[in-house]
């Protein structure tokens, strides 16, 4: 019987106080039944490896013990939709923007190094994410139902979000400020020996006049996507892929730029021309050093559209909510 | 063609799920007459449901937190057990149950 009470001692370490002796004395009592009854059927004592079969069968002290325990959720089922998503937005919330200060730091001086502390990064999630945690463990211990947010009526919720509607006020946003900045960029930067922005004066390679045309068409090629998007206010594959080669020809022309040493040099009323060859050379020596970022930024932009496409894709195979399909 | 490959983990998961629902109304049944936890496993296991320790004195215990089962301690045969019974309240809960299971039954066999 040693196996016996050591097994009832295991399981009584894992339950509640007040209960132990209760749930110890039931199942002793019915461990002992089961172990005289096949005694009685073989006509002599159990062996030790008799009793551990019948124990092992039974269950391991742990788990036998939880079963009688109350489940009790850190954060509960109900709860943790919610935890999970003000998880990720707190977590967002506090890396990225130390991200993009620490990139913005890096590309205005690359021999930079020290505006991102990953010992800090990580100690500031660690904390926020155990607050989080913490305030929404209290809330699962004070018993906080989804019911304490008020009445609920499907008429309250967000419309259902169709990602290939394109709104129609982005595309007369894009006509609008495109065609400025367009009319504005032909203007100012017509290739001639000496473009004069607001007097200061550039001195271009031959190079520009070939970036130039390319930035003038793909100017012109988004601005006429955005006339089609007004009046077919969806993306469709065509025009999806017409906007990935339009980003892949801009993103293209501007890694050229950042690599083709465009600026010979550059002059100002009232600049001296000490200062005016240091300007140039800065400017010179800046534009190649951030080109990496440039082909990074590049990336993004081609990779969004590249998945623009896939989700058409997904859309038109009836993937995506049942509602949208049926549109 | 696509070939059905349904893992027997699946089955035994969703085995255990429609069991569960019954054990309650199994064991409510056999407490209709007072018996301690080890009798009434081996009258359920006769009647074909077999419950291992681990199942059945939790699930007792909650009938019991639940007013439907009363149990008092008792000695017999030499030892403490603990016997079991049907609470008024337990009777009329079986009743309302088994129309229910009845009520469930007929509607699958209806479209099984």
């Amino acid at each position: 019987m040693d196996l016996l009470e050591r097994y009832l001692q295991a399981v009584q370490f894992w339950l509640p106080k007040r209960q132990k002796q209760d749930i110890v004395a039931e199942l002793s009592e019915d461990l002992r039944s089961q172990i005289e009854e096949k005694q009685a059927e073989l006509g002599r004592s159990l062996t030790d490896q008799e009793v551990e079969a019948i124990l092992k069968r039974c269950g391991r002290p742990l788990e036998v013990a939880s079963r009688y325990l109350p489940q009790r959720y850190l954060i509960g089922p109900t709860l943790f939709p919610l935890y999970r998503f003000v998880l990720a937005v707190v977590l967002l919330g506090c890396v990225v923007p130390r991200c993009l200060i620490w990139l913005a730091f890096l590309i205005a001086d690359p021999a930079h190094r020290g505006y991102l502390h990953m010992e800090n990064l990580w100690t500031t999630v660690l904390y926020f994410a155990a607050f989080t945690t913490l305030a929404f463990a209290i809330a699962e211990r004070s018993g906080v139902r989804l019911d304490a947010l008020g009445n609920w009526s499907p008429r309250q919720l967000p419309p259902a979000r169709d990602p290939n509607r394109i709104p129609r006020i982005n595309s007369l946003l894009e006509i609008a400020f495109g065609a400025a900045f367009s009319v504005w960029f032909a203007v100012a930067f017509w290739p001639r020996p000496v473009i004069d922005l607001y007097g200061i004066h550039f001195v271009m390679s031959s190079v520009w006049r070939t970036l130039f045309w390319g930035f003038v068409i793909v100017g012109v090629g988004n601005l006429a996507l955005s006339c089609a998007n007004l009046f077919r206010a969806r993306w469709t594959r065509q025009s999806a892929v017409f906007r990935l080669l339009s980003d892949a020809a801009g993103s293209a022309l501007f890694c050229w730029l950042f690599r083709a040493h465009p600026l010979v040099s550059i002059s100002a009323n009232g600049l001296s021309p000490e200062k005016s060859a240091a300007l140039t050379a800065a400017l010179n020596w800046w534009m190649p050093t951030a080109f990496p970022y440039v082909v990074l930024v590049s990336l993004i932009i081609f990779a969004t559209g590249v998945y623009r496409i896939i989700r058409i894709g997904r859309t038109a195979a009836g993937t995506t909510l049942g509602v949208m399909a049926g549109a | 063609m696509s070939q059905s490959t349904a893992s027997p983990d699946i089955f035994e998961n969703l085995r255990l799920e429609l069991r569960r629902g019954c054990l309650s109304l199994a064991v409510l049944s056999q407490l209709r007459t007072e018996r301690y936890g080890y009798t009434l496993r081996k009258a359920l296991a006769e009647q074909g449901i077999e419950m291992d320790e681990s199942t059945l004195y939790p699930l007792l215990r909650r009938l019991e937190s639940q007013g439907l089962l009363t149990s008092e301690w008792r000695e017999e045969e030499k030892r403490n057990k603990r016997f079991y019974r049907l609470s008024p309240e337990g009777k009329q809960m079986l009743k309302q149950l088994v129309t229910e299971w009845q009520k469930i039954n007929a509607s699958l066999n209806g479209i099984l």
